[in-house]
């Protein structure tokens, strides 16, 4: 089920209705119910895989906390091996497949893998790694086993976080589900704030700039330079709205029920490097790849010094590409993210020394912009889908100095010719609008600061907003870009 | 203390005195990544070895001595 969609308009209230009116020992069977019937609007069959995994957790939680210490290694063993075979066939096979056939068609040899007719299951690269921190948290000591079978699916399948996230830890979530939820003004409010607040950036901010910019990325041999350029900025934009718009409708929709699940962003654009723009941008992923791949790797190869580090970090940062999607572009992607970590790691000292010669404002101005740029011109690989794709798109970007050079009225015509004027400023004033609130939350919590305002003002801003939503709001059932992961 | 000489040399400081409270956040230059280099002095220093789940508990400079006296006195 998407949650830009008329179903979830009706879904919502009526799961959170009837979870308010159910005594507390029956809520967890009532929102298992709900779990399992949103993640079967998809493909119905597929909720095997996820019984599957779930039985094979529960099991292996348990058997970890009660077994000695050479055998709880093998049951975490036994639990990562499901989760990630899982995650290999549905996800990886097809791409292995096809990558093992050209290479063995270049080497002379004939094709012996067939390909499979296989759909990704929504959400699978999600709760399997949700799943998988169970397992490695128990094996750490840092949580109990959960011996309630029903509350231990609960974890996996909760519905607002089932399908793109917060990627969600046992000692954060796995208790809130044992506590007994007094329905509360303030978290009903707030969720509900939340909720208005990521929808508007999905069905107005992110929809609107990826209608304006589709065609251009669908076709750039039809666009001037000067288009492509456009396009590539706005993409980031549509990609923060979409994604972090669908983690805030799914932290509402947990805060309206009193469920309080991690922060999945947190003003990315104001990171002044790539290394700090990974605490901001999609923090549950990062944090998973950091405490379960990056810190043992680097722990077990820590006598290799700087090069455990540089290892770890081209190791963590292309198999994060790899989570993102089974293509060469993320793979590719994620590959430059650790070059430019690796980057800023032996340059600190040398970066802080130079920038620090500036006057502070300059720093920061420098190195937000610096890094937006990097991040803008990456997100290519995301839209693109093909490296040609990406590499063709790169080609183009300098052709815009020779189009603005040649004649400004010209290029400006060429521009309004191929992107409609009206849809390209109201994008504009839509990405001032979202800057002028990332700047404000960076003084205070948006919440807090909406919550202070009388309440004509509260209720104002409110109902334009859920207006915009349904006046600008494209509802052609765009999909969220991160359910294809 | 050695543990200090070992902290002023690894991060190249003169001026880092450490407690037991002290943590990554007290200490410029300590951070996610310089972490482990910083164990592995740590070792060297000592002559001993930690054990990869005694790594990932250490919260403090108080987690390490403590886990560094057991070591060294066995």
């Amino acid at each position: 089920m998407l949650f830009n969609s008329f179903q979830f308009l009706l879904f919502f209230p009526v799961v959170t209705i009837i979870y308010f009116l159910l005594p507390h020992k029956f809520r967890w069977i009532h929102l298992l119910t709900a779990s399992c019937v949103f993640y079967m609007m998809y493909i119905p069959v597929y909720i095997l895989i996820l019984f599957f995994t779930i039985i094979i957790d529960y099991l292996a939680g348990i058997l970890i906390e009660n077994a000695d210490e050479e055998r709880k290694f093998r049951f975490l063993i036994m639990s990562v091996i499901a989760n990630v075979g899982v995650l290999c066939f549905f996800k990886y096979y097809n791409f292995f497949a096809a990558n093992v056939d050209l290479l063995l068609h270049k080497t002379g040899g004939t094709a012996n893998l067939p390909l499979l007719n296989i759909l990704l299951p929504i959400g699978l690269s999600f709760h399997t790694f949700q799943a998988m921190s169970y397992t490695i948290e128990v094996y750490r000591g840092n949580q109990k086993a959960e011996r309630h079978f029903g509350i231990y699916a609960l974890y996996v399948m909760f519905y607002p976080q089932l399908v793109a996230g917060p990627i969600e830890r046992p000692q954060n979530l796995l208790h809130q589900f044992h506590e007994k939820k007094k329905i509360d003004y303030d978290n009903v409010v707030a969720g509900l704030r939340k909720i208005l607040w990521g929808l508007f950036k999905k069905a107005v901010i992110a929809d609107r700039i990826g209608a304006l910019i589709d065609p251009v990325f669908d076709n750039p041999h039809n666009y001037s330079s000067l288009a492509i350029n456009v396009a590539v900025f706005l993409f980031i934009f549509q990609l923060y709205c979409d994604f972090s718009g669908y983690s805030d409708i799914a932290i509402g929709t947990a805060r309206v029920m009193g469920f309080k699940l991690m922060t999945n962003f947190n003003r990315p654009f104001s990171s002044k490097s790539i290394t700090e723009f990974w605490r901001r941008w999609h923090i549950s992923l990062s944090t998973w790849f950091y405490d379960y791949v990056f810190n043992p790797l680097v722990a077990i190869l820590r006598s290799w010094r700087k090069w455990a580090i540089v290892f770890g970090l081209l190791l963590t940062f292309f198999l994060s590409g790899l989570w993102h999607g089974a293509s060469w572009s993320f793979i590719l992607w994620g590959t430059i993210y650790g070059a430019a970590l690796v980057y800023e790691f032996f340059t600190q000292a040398v970066r802080r020394r130079l920038f620090g010669m500036l006057p502070l404002w300059l720093n920061h101005a420098l190195s937000k912009v610096i890094t937006f740029t990097f991040i803008a011109l990456t997100s290519v690989f995301f839209r693109a889908k093909t490296v040609t794709g990406a590499f063709y798109i790169y080609k183009r970007l300098p052709g815009i100095f020779s189009e603005l050079s040649t004649s400004k009225s010209a290029a400006r015509s060429r521009l309004f010719g191929d992107l409609d004027k009206g849809a390209l400023l109201t994008c504009f004033l839509l990405i001032l609008l979202l800057e002028l609130t990332h700047h404000k939350e960076g003084k205070e919590p948006l919440d807090m600061f909406v919550g202070r305002q009388p309440r004509a003002v509260r209720l104002g801003v409110y109902f334009a907003m859920a207006f915009s939503i349904y006046l600008f709001g494209v509802f052609t059932q765009r999909q969220f870009i991160y359910f294809q992961f | 203390m050695q543990l200090n000489n070992v902290f002023r040399k690894c991060f190249k400081r003169q001026d880092i005195t450490v407690s037991p409270e002290t943590s990554a956040a007290d200490v410029t230059g300590w951070d996610s990544l310089t972490h482990m280099i910083l164990i592995n002095d740590i070792e060297r220093h000592f002559s001993i070895k930690f054990k990869l789940m005694e790594i990932m508990k250490f919260n403090n400079v108080g987690d390490m001595l403590a886990c560094i006296k057991k070591k060294v006195n066995t």
